[in-house]
């Protein structure tokens, strides 16, 4: 007697719900980060360079203006500064561990020189920035 | 005239679902693997590091820039006159923990500076974000 209505397919509204689903994709590709942040802390500086000791138990790391780095005078490559700053300073463990941070040295060696003297176990890590480093 | 069947139009959900398929896998992905960060309005690329102190939630975050700027919130400043601001900052909201983030270009003048000027305001030690190395 009566037609039936027809029945509606219910895949119809898969429309919507994948715009929905890209707007969400393309929100988290947006927002995400894979950057693994890490923590370093590091003992603020005296304004002073002045009272850095200066006796035979200290050993200088140099971030020179032009990029390179040196222990004591002897040029390093930054990848090699941990094992350089444990071969310089041996067995002693009283020592001190001076970074010297010229004008034009980046923060990159300045966190790779500070990394470094941590893990060498110096007893005191100070840093200090010059104009010039006396040669 | 000879005459072609014509093909049935192919309903459009059919291809459809693969492509949903990779996206839902896609989204599950974001979802799992990535950490939200929050917006900010200086870009930096961070230095990379070795060791890790595992600071966390650190309430003042000083952003230094390439040029040697330093941001606090949405304040700028020159990193030599930085230690006064940072100071009633602190005292403001009544913290000594303090987070800098510099650039890997950063001039390490600047950083040192800023951290001069933090002792002066009383802050003993500092965090400097890194990024981790190979």
């Amino acid at each position: 007697m009566f037609e039936e209505p027809i029945r509606k397919r219910g895949m119809a509204s898969l429309t919507p719900l994948i715009d929905v689903v890209f707007l969400l994709l393309i929100f988290f590709m947006l927002t995400t980060s894979f950057l693994q942040e890490q923590s370093l802390s590091v003992v603020t500086p005296a304004p002073s360079a002045d009272e850095l000791p200066k006796d035979a138990r200290v050993v200088e790391i140099w971030l020179n203006g032009d990029g390179s780095i040196a222990i004591d005078g002897e040029p390093v490559e930054r990848a090699a500064l941990s094992e350089g700053l444990k071969a310089a300073i041996g067995e002693r463990k009283d020592i001190t561990v001076t970074i010297l941070a010229e004008k034009g040295s980046r923060t990159q060696a300045l966190v790779s020189a500070v990394e470094a003297a941590r893990e060498s176990g110096a007893k005191n890590v100070g840093t200090a920035r010059v104009e010039k480093i006396a040669k | 005239m000879i005459e072609f069947d014509e093909e049935p139009p192919r309903r459009q959900f059919e291809t459809l679902v693969p492509l949903i398929n990779v996206v839902f896998l896609l989204l599950i992905f974001f979802l799992l693997a990535g950490t939200m960060k929050p917006a900010e309005d200086v870009a930096v690329s961070l230095p990379e590091g070795m060791l890790n102190d595992r600071e966390q939630e650190v309430p003042t975050t000083l952003i230094v820039e390439a040029d040697g700027f330093v941001w606090l919130g949405d304040r700028v400043m020159d990193a030599q006159l930085s230690g006064v601001m940072v100071e009633k900052h602190l005292k403001d909201t009544n913290t000594k923990r303090v987070a800098i983030k510099a650039d890997a270009d950063a001039p390490a003048e600047a950083v040192l500076q800023l951290m001069e000027g933090l002792r002066e305001a009383g802050v003993e030690q500092v965090t400097i974000l890194t990024e981790r190395g190979q």
